[in-house]
């Protein structure tokens, strides 16, 4: 059972409309990045204009070019790759569309009660008999809310199974990590209590891709804390809990670059645990996932030799080396990714060596050490090597 | 005025009906809890945790309309003036009267609502 | 005594002509005496409630004050995208203080600490009736809340938002330091504060209004506090459970959070947020409680649909506390459990709008009179309904798996708080001033502040909801450039300052000195209810008679009644054995019942609540061996206070209070408070309690075998064996008790020593059931559990024996006897409830797992 909703009086209201020209939350090839600290990236691209305006405040702001700037900059958000309106998946879409059906409700109500307020200090004493205040409490606070309280709840309730109805795409299997996230195509997982997450399945790390028009599974857990997943862009948030794994269907209805992050907190560097979704057609998809199961692309590069002499596979498994370390993300194929650092850099050699280098300072309360004491050749080598692991 | 054969209303059958949407939901909270809270097989139909609820909420919504339409009668019966102010035993019983319909009401919608998701959700998903 | 034998003669009062003025100079004089702050330094060892409402009050906006300072700096640190002003880890320092300051040393005590102050002149008591235990509260808050603060300064303040989400927060491994433990024992601390002021204001409530104020002529503001505080009663023992669970993990390893040995993260959450949810509404009642005392005044009228406002204090008393799992409702519970929860917050919806439209019809059908409590009154309630629209969108579950954790909460909470609490309070502050401090606040400062504090709340906080719709999570130091968020943050920082600068005003206008300004009228803005009795200059005796109330704003309605009550001409004009007193009354129609005797000035509160506080931060730093010493001298200081100032046995035993009527000045039993406060304190620890059985059920519930098939219990002989101790201590105790009323002296102190000596051994027994069974609790949540339930019971059976005792020498020393029998009889309600306790344990620990 699914009652739709149709286009929402709101959109009649704000007069909404969409951008001509806006195709996809960011294009490709750009990353919105995101560095900590003080240090500013050089080399980063911006994010498209493109991905303003959705929502016009009327004629009359047309006229000042001052608060026109300023309502597109304030808005020019809320198409982004972040964004709840984005509109790229089923569950985030329908979301959209009650949000703007309760914004309106509630607009007309807090109108109706500021104005009755006004009213009221300015009524006539006497002109109106207790009779009828008695009157407005019933019908005003007992009668009309909770008809329109039960509407909402019916409403609210049936949307509910449907989201978690079954799947009938992958299952990928997500980690959420200090402060990073492991992912697992293929993954074996089922939702339940008092289990882990099984480490089955080929492994990425901090950038999932998704079949666009598939319902597909995500099996959420976690090996140390609370995190919570949220791809706002497609679907809403579940957390990742230790000795649970929970289960989020989501079902993108647009292919792009969206932004994840972690929504709940989970120690120092939770601003900075961010992800990205990649929503690609069911062929991108399958011949993505057969690439991130082969072993590294580059064996023989001198990167490759100061990695593993400077411990690095300790922590980070590259499959088809020596690193099998399962503490750090899987770096087998970091280099197609488009961020480093969990969704904060833009995949780069420069920023490569910038996160090995001063690790601490770009992303504070990260679990590896800053390798800044290395030499530059060294750090440069790794970066070069990283930076070839298509 | 007789209050012989009618109810001493007192602070504890004020707070009845909405004790008992706590009892009833609490109930209901644990009754799912037991059945869906290992998170397992979670397509199965839950068709007996959907009949309990239901057998818990009639009695549960007989009690609420019984208290209140017990207060209405017994304030209505003593042409009940609002406000109830006046310093006398009397008007404190209108008033509790009173103020237990309206809580029986409030209390009825509440486990109304409590009862929905029993309605609308078939499995523990 | 040796101050009433010094006392002259005075004959009773109803021989006295009210009429002479001689006589009622000489009672004012007396009275005056009596209730007056000690001078000098002992000033600090005063317990009257106008004193210690004041410091509490004064204290709470302190640390709201620097909570708001915490605020400022976080907004500053997001007014730019990848800011640097704040370094991480002190960011989360400053937003996890600046929740937990704000919630639990402002909002919920500056509901306690206005409610000491303001009770009893609305009730016309003199005091409330344990005014000792309120000092106690306020000590413990204040040494607790520094410590609390204080940790931020030595960059040890809990780092992990005020809701300590384990395991970040139960293991050494993701949080290193005292932060945790800070946050957990300091809060402690403070909620043995909250609950203390509950049993009084409940009691207070109850017991202590003046003759003739049945139930429906109460004034709404105490239907408030009866509510909330009983809402307190129930919602901070769970709290208190889920710490010990908490500390029990993070000190010795017990694995209740532990996923790999059985626990469960989320049972915390439970625990947390079965207390935090309610306490939403703990701190948003009162103010609503201030705006239903203050719209009928400048309404010029009673209240519009008195039974309304009562049908929605104790509804959404009952019903906010089946609201806990919206804050969960991204956790992956079963969507059916998630429908029960979003069920009841739509529920809680409908009296929150009755409340509204009570106030609208009040004003409609009223005369406004424009003031700056209106001005404040307005603004809140427009700010309020935004924010309970919102609160009703966000018990959606879709739409509040969207919107959880982003921008969008932290402006729909801070539009409920601020509009619901914080706008309330300063219309309060400028309408109660006047009794206070004699003199009014600036009627011109108000409203700069009020148009400054509007402005500014709505610049910095509407934009939040833009921001957390565009995706932007809560607690986060930092946030990337490019996603739209710069000039939403940018904006919210630019109000949050001009929101301060309000507060700053009010600050100033309450600071600034204002000698030379003339005194305010008496009852300023001709209100109606008891509270505008007070004269201007105020007295310290709270009201000069106890008057014989027969309306719900007895000022308006009944005839000379201010004049009568400073004539004297009412109930209790005198001291006359210069003691402080005030009346009780029964509960439902307030007929006269006892004339209560309360202890004065002492340091003995504050000696007690120094070595509870001691005991407290030992523990945080592990320094176990201070922490017992503390904890024994802090026994003994209770019990010496218990011994001196208690149920004393007056000279007399009835006591002429005017007009021909002779109270008891002793009373025991369920007409006395102190038989009230301990059934509502017991209420209050079966609640925590239940807290910790939940703990085991809530197991049950997850694990599909729980008591895991393997592992062994505590065996069934000792804890029936315990059982048997448990019975035979309860039925000691009340045949003890009825021994000694029917005379039996001897006999009665044979029973209590035998109650004693098989509460003892109760506790032992339950103790050594686990105990032989080798249950290790550090290895699963399960041994864990059993420990935890077996010690809380066996601390019950001992502190049972520990009363029985102090009864046993109460009545050697002559100080418990067959006509005076408080002690006794309360320690026999309180082995109802230790032998209920007993009971459950047993059930859960040793029968439970036979019928798996």
């Amino acid at each position: 059972m699914r009652i739709a909703l149709a286009d929402p009086p709101m959109t009649a209201i704000l007069a909404l409309t969409r951008v001509p020209g806006f195709t996809g939350p960011i294009e490709e090839g750009q990353s919105s990045g995101m560095a900590g600290g003080p240090i500013r990236q050089g080399g980063q691209h911006r994010v498209s204009r493109g991905t303003s305006c959705s929502v016009r405040l009327g004629r009359s702001f047309k006229a000042s070019p001052p608060l026109l700037l300023a309502t597109l900059v304030l808005i020019s958000g809320c198409r982004g790759p972040q964004s709840t309106f984005a509109d790229a998946g089923l569950e985030a879409s329908s979301v959209a569309a009650l949000f703007w059906w309760m914004l309106g409700g509630a607009v007309l109500i807090w109108f109706f009660v500021i104005g009755l307020s006004v009213y009221a200090t300015k009524a006539h004493p006497g002109a109106h008999s207790d009779k009828t205040g008695l009157r407005l409490i019933i019908w005003g606070g007992c009668v009309f809310p909770t008809v329109v309280l039960t509407i909402l709840l019916v409403f609210g309730l049936q949307m509910m199974p449907d989201f978690r109805a079954p799947a009938n795409g992958p299952r990928i299997a997500i980690s959420g990590e200090r402060f990073w996230w492991r992912v697992f195509y293929d993954s074996p997982a089922e939702p339940g209590v008092a289990r882990s997450l099984p480490h089955e399945g080929i492994e990425s790390a901090n950038e999932i891709w998704l079949p666009v028009g598939r319902r597909t599974e995500l099996l959420l857990g976690s090996p140390d804390v609370i995190h919570s997943f949220w791809v706002p862009a497609i679907a809403g948030k579940t957390d990742t809990i230790p000795g649970r794994i929970n289960r989020l269907v989501v079902e993108p209805t647009r292919e792009g670059l969206y932004n994840g992050v972690c929504a709940e907190f989970c120690g120092t560097a939770h601003a900075q645990m961010a992800f990205r979704v990649r929503v690609v057609s069911q062929e991108d998809y399958e011949t993505y996932v057969a690439a991130q199961g082969q072993p590294a692309a580059v064996l023989d590069h001198p990167g490759l030799d100061a990695f593993l002499a400077n411990g690095c596979g300790a922590c980070h498994t590259v499959r088809g080396t020596e690193a099998d370390g399962r503490v750090g993300p899987d770096l087998t194929h970091v280099a197609s990714r488009e961020t480093i650092g969990a969704g904060i850099l833009a995949m780069n050699e420069a920023n490569l060596a910038r996160f090995i280098s001063s690790t601490e300072h770009v992303k504070p309360g990260v679990q590896m050490p800053s390798f800044g004491v290395l030499p530059d050749e060294e750090i440069a080598a790794i970066a070069a090597w990283l930076g070839s692991l298509q | 005025m007789q209050l012989d054969n009618r109810t001493r209303d007192n602070l504890w059958t004020l707070i009845s009906t909405p004790a008992v949407w706590g009892v009833h939901f609490l109930f209901c909270y644990f009754v799912a809890a037991y059945v869906c809270a290992p998170n397992t097989r979670i397509f199965e139909p839950i068709g007996g945790v959907r009949v309990a609820i239901a057998l818990a909420t009639l009695p549960a919504l007989a009690f609420c309309a019984f208290a209140g339409i017990r207060a209405t009668r017994e304030w209505r019966a003593f042409r009940g003036d609002l406000p109830f102010d006046a310093p006398t035993a009397e008007d404190r019983e209108r008033f509790l009267e009173f103020s237990t319909m309206l809580l029986a009401a409030l209390s009825f919608v509440a486990i109304v609502f409590t009862a929905l998701p029993a309605l609308l959700v078939q499995d523990c998903r | 005594m040796s101050q009433a034998a010094n006392a002259p003669d005075v004959p009773p009062a109803s021989t006295r002509d009210q009429e002479d003025p001689k006589v009622r100079e000489e009672q004012e004089e007396r009275l005056r005496k009596v209730w007056a702050s000690p001078p000098g330094w002992r000033y600090w060892s005063d317990t009257n409630n106008t004193t210690v409402g004041v410091w509490y009050t004064a204290t709470s906006f302190a640390f709201m004050l620097f909570a708001g300072v915490l605020a400022l700096m976080v907004r500053t640190q997001l007014s730019v995208p990848e800011n640097d002003f704040l370094t991480a880890d002190l960011y989360n320092q400053a937003y996890t203080l600046h929740g937990t300051v704000m919630m639990f040393l402002f909002a919920v005590p500056i509901f306690e600490a206005v409610s000491i102050i303001l009770l009893p002149q609305l009730l016309g008591a003199r005091d409330l009736p344990f005014p000792r235990l309120s000092a106690f509260g306020f000590w413990c808050f204040l040494i607790g809340g520094i410590f609390v603060c204080g940790s931020i300064f030595f960059g040890q303040a809990p780092t992990s938002g005020w809701f300590m989400y384990p395991p970040l927060t139960t293991q050494e491994r993701f949080t290193p330091g005292y932060g945790a433990d800070i946050w957990l024992l300091g809060l402690s601390f403070i909620e043995v504060a909250s609950i203390a002021a509950a049993v009084e204001l409940i009691v207070g409530v109850l017991k202590c209004r003046p003759p003739g104020m049945r139930l429906n002529l109460m004034p709404l503001y105490a239907w408030y506090i009866l509510v909330v505080a009983t809402m307190i009663l129930f919602a901070f023992p769970p709290l208190i459970a889920g710490d010990i669970l908490f500390e029990l993990e993070r000190l010795f390893n017990w694995p209740f959070f532990d996923p790999e040995r059985g626990g469960d993260p989320l049972l915390w959450q439970h625990l947390f947020w079965i207390f935090g949810h309610p306490e939403v509404y703990i701190i948003f009642l009162p103010s609503i409680a201030l705006l239903a005392m203050i719209i009928p005044t400048f309404a010029q009228r009673p209240i519009l649909g008195y039974s309304w406002i009562v049908l929605a204090a104790v509804g959404t008393g009952f019903i906010s506390f089946g609201l806990w799992v919206h804050h969960m409702y991204t956790t992956g519970l079963p969507t059916i459990s998630l429908g029960f929860f979003s069920a009841a917050s739509e529920a809680v919806a409908i009296p929150t709008g009755v409340q509204i439209f009570v106030f609208l019809a009040t004003c409609l059908t009223g005369r406004i009179i424009y003031s700056v409590p209106m001005l404040f009154i307005s603004g809140a309630l427009a700010i309020f309904v935004l924010g309970g629209l919102t609160g009703v969108m966000v018990a959606i579950v879709p739409f509040d798996w969207q919107v959880h954790d982003t921008y969008f909460i932290v402006a729909h909470l801070h539009y409920v708080i601020i509009g619901g609490v914080l706008f309330p309070l300063v219309a309060g502050l400028y309408y109660y001033w006047p009794i206070l401090s004699d003199r009014r606040l600036s009627d011109r400062l108000g409203k700069i502040a009020f148009w400054l504090m509007i402005v500014g709340f709505n610049v910095g906080f509407f934009p939040m909801h833009y921001s957390g719709m565009i995706g932007m999570p809560r607690r986060i130091w930092t946030y990337p450039a490019n996603l739209g968020l710069e000039l939403p943050n940018l904006i919210s920082t630019v109000g949050a300052f001009i929101f301060a600068a309000g507060i700053l005003i009010i600050v100033f206008d309450v600071l600034r000195p204002r000698g030379k300004e003339p005194l305010a009228k008496r009852n300023i803005w001709n209100a109606g209810t008891l509270e505008w009795v007070a004269d201007v200059p105020g007295e310290d005796w709270g009201i000069r008679s106890v008057p014989i109330v027969s309306s719900r704003y007895p000022i308006w309605d009944q005839p000379n009644f201010i004049d009568d009550i400073d004539k004297g001409r009412f109930y209790m004009p005198d001291a006359e054995e210069m003691k402080r007193e005030t009346m009780v009354t029964s509960v439902l129609d307030a007929q006269p019942l006892q004339c209560l005797r309360g202890p004065g000035p002492s340091f003995v509160p504050m000696c007690a609540a120094f070595f509870l506080g001691a005991s407290f931060i030992a523990a945080t730093f592990h320094y176990w061996t201070a922490m017992f010493a503390a904890l024994l001298f802090c026994v003994v200081t209770i019990i010496h206070w218990l011994w001196n100032a208690t149920s004393v046995i007056p000279e007399k035993e009835e006591k002429d209070v005017g007009r021909g009527l002779s109270l008891p000045i002793y009373i025991a039993g369920p007409h006395s408070v102190s038989w009230w406060a301990m059934f509502i304190t017991m209420l209050g620890d079966a609640t925590a309690f239940v807290g910790l059985v939940f703990g085991y059920i809530y197991f049950f519930t997850i694990h599909t075998d729980f008591p895991p098939p393997d592992a062994d219990g505590p065996g069934l002989l000792w804890p029936l064996v315990s059982l048997a101790f448990f019975a035979a201590s309860w039925l000691l105790t009340l045949v003890s008790h009825r021994l000694l009323r029917r005379g039996r002296v001897s006999a009665a102190r044979l029973l209590m020593a035998a109650g004693a000596a098989t509460s003892v051994a109760a506790a032992a027994a339950l103790l050594w059931g686990p105990w032989v069974t080798d249950l290790q609790p550090t290895v699963h949540v399960y041994p864990a559990t059993v420990w935890l339930l077996a010690i809380w019971t066996a601390i019950h059976a001992l502190v049972g024996t520990v009363m029985l005792g102090y009864c046993l020498a109460r009545s050697l020393a002559g100080k418990l006897t067959p006509k005076y029998d408080i002690d006794l009889a309360n320690v026999a309600l309180y082995w109802h409830f230790a032998a209920g306790t007993g009971l459950v344990t047993v059930a859960v620990i040793a029968l439970f797992p036979l019928a798996n």
